[in-house]
């Protein structure tokens, strides 16, 4: 990242003249209007009704009638007290972690790859990347319907040839929570491992090969040299990826929706699929709100950490 | 560079080699589903609802293609998709190329507030924005227009292009700025005459971003767009069917092939952006 330099109107060079006087400047406020209004309109305002209508009863009679009361509290009160939330809340974590780990993983792995093989390859590797990175993920969601298709999807096709799982023709993988869970995570991890892939070997590329060949010189193992070496100068790009990478794999919904709709029941509706389905399928709206303000709290406690480390990095911002 | 042991010219072949072999491997198992995805696309339907898939197909076929422009509303969706989403694009690049400008090239009071709300504004989950809206849309009658759509996709599209443009600023020195004043240009002449024309390339990276964010957004025209003929793409994707069938998977590879086309595109276009563009503090999935 380029680093900020001294903006024009800040700390004027000495002897500049007493035309320099620190002036009131309007210009960057009304370049800022326009952007202003609109994010004040888009963003802030629908926020702070979601806060307000999280408040409400609202539900589908209120769509229509216009007619609602305010609750208070008690959205928050059953969502707290029902055990679907929690179970909900505890699915986005753990298979936030496990899309995260297995992208990070498999990532770093291709990273390395890519440094070790000829040019042709690499050139090879980094088109299918961008192909698979950049594939719309409904598209990509209905290519996964149509690869594990009962009856007719091509890894059914293959795991049965493989003669281990037994006949999986007709296994329907949305139908099952644990297979739905492993679609899913396959779906998202091939598209979310490019861009981790991609940013971490182009991190590898710029480290000096000195220190390493010091190392292997020195009679360091290959363990020894990736943790001692290698890992000190990749840190800071590891650390971005991985918050990068849990904000967006925490806010997946998509994939899980046109996959497996959240089911079968609700075994595989994480944080925001819960919400979507209380707001628009139960028409509970109040209580979609509700869980919806939750997440988003969530989420900023988060993404907190990265703006802390942002800052703390001394990113001028 | 090589961060692998240094080692003697055979064994060092052998090890490229194997690397090699991994690295094809590994291309081989991540092409499958685009690849999988064309191959069905070309397959008459009696070579895709096949118990024994076939890896190329015997007789390619352009029906799939033929049947999912003409026989769906595709174009008539498709013509939503693109003035939602060119509208959105335009919007966000004006806004955002007047606002990076405001943060970039003053210094005032609230300027570090207002990119700590900007970074945090990016970060909120989809259905947090998709509820609200939905109720204030439903009260002033704006859903199942391209209004309502395009204030929505500019409410996830904005902070970002600004973020992004932001960087394009940036790299521009400043004492570019402080030689035109010095030539007696006023804060307009150095905005439009100068630092617009420098920052040309943020905005046509900054408009693929947009492009692509709205292009691939499926829930909020899901929710807001009832009526089939205002479908955008995505939509028309995701409900993929012809009455006659029911699920027709060469139409639904054919669809999906045609939608994909453009962004994988732009993609091959912007990917030395891309990784720099993103870790830039851009974070939108």
């Amino acid at each position: 990242m380029v680093t900020e330099q001294a903006p024009t109107t800040a700390a004027p060079p000495s002897g500049a003249g007493p035309r320099r006087k620190p002036r009131r400047n309007l210009a960057p406020w009304l370049l800022l209007t326009p952007a202003g209004v609109a994010v004040l309109l888009v963003t802030v305002i629908p926020i702070g009704f979601l806060l307000f209508a999280s408040f409400t009863d609202y539900d589908q009679r209120s769509l229509f009638t216009g007619e609602f009361s305010m609750v208070g509290l008690a959205q928050y009160v059953e969502i707290f007290t029902s055990g679907e939330f929690w179970k909900s809340v505890l699915r986005t974590i753990w298979f936030t972690a496990a899309m995260v780990l297995g992208t990070i993983v498999i990532g770093t792995g291709v990273a390395q790859l890519m440094t070790r093989v000829s040019a042709g390859v690499r050139y090879v590797v980094t088109v299918i990347l961008i192909l698979a990175w950049a594939m719309p993920n409904v598209a990509s969601s209905m290519v996964w319907n149509w690869l594990f298709q009962p009856g007719y999807g091509v890894v059914n096709w293959l795991l049965t040839q493989l003669q281990v799982f037994g006949d999986m023709t007709n296994t329907a993988w949305a139908n099952n929570t644990a297979l739905a869970y492993i679609a899913i995570w396959m779906l998202v991890v091939w598209q979310a491992v490019p861009f981790v892939a991609l940013t971490l070997y182009a991190a590898l590329t710029q480290i000096p090969k000195d220190p390493i060949e010091a190392a292997w010189v020195d009679g360091a193992t290959g363990w020894q040299v990736w943790w001692k070496v290698i890992m000190p100068f990749l840190r800071p790009t590891f650390l971005l990826v991985t918050i990068m990478s849990i904000i967006w794999d925490a806010n997946v919904f998509n994939q899980i929706w046109l996959v497996s709709a959240g089911g079968p029941g609700n075994s595989t509706s994480t944080l925001g699929v819960y919400a979507f389905k209380k707001a628009f399928v139960g028409f509970e709206v109040g209580t979609g709100s509700a869980i919806a303000v939750i997440t988003l709290l969530l989420l900023v406690a988060v993404t907190s950490v990265y703006i802390r480390n942002l800052l703390r990095s001394g990113e001028d911002l | 560079v090589s961060i692998s042991q240094p080692t003697k010219p055979r064994r060092r072949s052998l090890r490229h080699w194997r690397a090699n072999t991994l690295g094809i491997l590994f291309s081989l198992v991540w092409v499958f589903p685009v690849y999988w995805m064309i191959n069905t696309a070309f397959k008459p339907r009696s070579e895709v609802m096949t118990s024994t898939p076939t890896f190329f197909p015997s007789q390619p076929t352009l029906h799939n293609f033929i049947v999912a422009i003409t026989q769906t509303n595709f174009l008539l969706n498709l013509r939503n998709s693109v003035i939602v989403v060119f509208i959105t694009v335009a919007v966000s690049i004006l806004l955002g190329l007047f606002a990076a400008a405001a943060l970039t090239r003053f210094r005032f009071t609230g300027r570090r507030p207002i990119m700590v709300i900007l970074l945090l504004v990016q970060m909120i989950p989809i259905t947090s924005l998709l509820i609200p809206m939905f109720l204030i849309f439903n009260q002033v009658g704006l859903l199942g227009t391209y209004l309502g759509l395009i204030l929505a996709y500019v409410a996830t599209v904005l902070p970002f292009s600004i973020w992004v443009m932001r960087g394009f600023y940036v790299g521009v020195p400043l004492s570019i700025d402080e030689a035109a004043r010095i030539d007696g240009a006023n804060t307009w002449q150095v905005l439009t005459k100068i630092l617009f024309p420098l920052v040309a390339p943020g905005v046509i990276a900054t408009g693929i971003f947009a492009f692509i964010t709205a292009w691939n957004d499926y829930i909020l025209a899901y929710i807001f767009m009832k009526k089939e003929t205002m479908y955008t793409l995505t939509v028309w994707l995701a409900s993929f069917h012809t009455p006659k069938t029911g699920t027709d998977f060469g139409g639904l590879m054919a669809g999906s092939v045609l939608f994909s086309l453009p962004v994988v595109v732009f993609f091959l276009l912007i990917q030395r952006r891309l990784v720099t563009g993103i870790s830039a503090g851009s974070v939108k999935g």
